[in-house]
């Protein structure tokens, strides 16, 4: 019963990683259009809203959480993230997030302590 | 003779429990507008999902050390070297172009990563990531903040630029106490 339990404390939970991210994005920008003069404010609230919560869930993990945020021009954009960890016990999670000006990739990974 | 290295070599694997799992995302570009909503979201996993049902591992304890740092860091100036060095030899002359370049980001990170796993850096997980975009008059901000400890861990990242793409690598080192 107990490692059952510890199991679960001790794992990277994707469902609620995405849905603290989410709320975040939409709590920082919303419906905002792209201005240049408040991105980099809007990357560091985002970011620091989701670690924010992220250590509130009280877990042995380190976090690294980055943000990228894009202007709608018709330009594309790559990403991939290749990672050496311990595959049981660490995760990661990426939400791609958009709406009408912008949009924004939120990558979360969190590593077993 | 070769079976039986293949074999030692897939359990030496499992147990190290090091996997290169990739997560590659393209954000294409959309001429028409998001008509009915105002936000959209897609959340994604690592590339291989599932992979903790099929193997049901016991879970591996580990002996105490009592170690409490590293013995050795990690090596910020290396991997910077090691980054310009990659990123300048796969991109000098490339444009972009989604295939090609989708493709480009799997294949850089993978060769990031066995170069810094190269280093033999003990007890540090490796997490690299790689973005490769359009120039097209955009702008566009990358931020990241990590919950860890200041004194064991660190990062190290480089951008890359030429006339039709650009290219940003930041590598994280954490140390696994």
């Amino acid at each position: 019963m107990d490692d059952d339990q510890s199991a679960e404390e001790t794992a990277f939970v994707v469902d609620e990683v995405s849905s603290i991210v989410k709320e975040s994005l939409e709590a920082v920008i919303g419906r905002n259009p792209y201005e240049q003069k408040r991105v980099n404010q809007w990357v560091s609230s985002v970011v620091e809203q989701c670690l924010g919560q992220l250590s509130k869930l009280s877990k042995p993990f380190k976090y690294i959480v980055t943000c990228i945020i894009m202007q709608k021009n018709g330009a594309g954009l790559q990403s991939a993230s290749s990672c050496f960890w311990d595959n049981t016990t660490d995760g990661s999670c990426t939400v791609r997030w958009e709406n009408k000006h912008l949009y924004c990739i939120v990558s979360v990974f969190g590593l077993a302590i | 003779m070769s079976d039986l290295a293949k074999e030692k070599a897939a359990r030496l694997l499992k147990k190290r429990g090091s996997l290169s799992s990739l997560g590659s995302h393209e954000v294409r570009a959309k001429e028409a507008f998001a008509k009915t909503k105002d936000s959209i979201s897609t959340v994604s996993y690592m590339e291989e999902p599932g992979h903790h049902d099929d193997i049901p591992r016991p879970a591996v304890q580990m002996e105490n050390t009592y170690q409490l740092s590293p013995t050795q860091r990690f090596p910020v100036l290396t991997v910077k070297d090691i980054l310009k060095d990659v990123l300048t030899s796969y991109l000098q002359e490339e444009k972009y172009e989604p295939e090609l370049c989708r493709q480009m980001t799997k294949t850089i990170s993978e060769v990031i990563k066995a170069r810094v796993k190269d280093l033999m850096i003990p007890r540090y997980k490796i997490i690299v990531i790689i973005s490769i975009g359009q120039i097209r008059d955009q702008n566009m901000r990358m931020g990241s903040r990590c919950l860890w400890d200041e004194t064991h861990d660190n990062f190290s990242s480089h951008t890359f630029k030429n006339s039709s793409l650009f290219a940003t690598a930041t590598v994280y080192g954490v140390y696994f106490e």
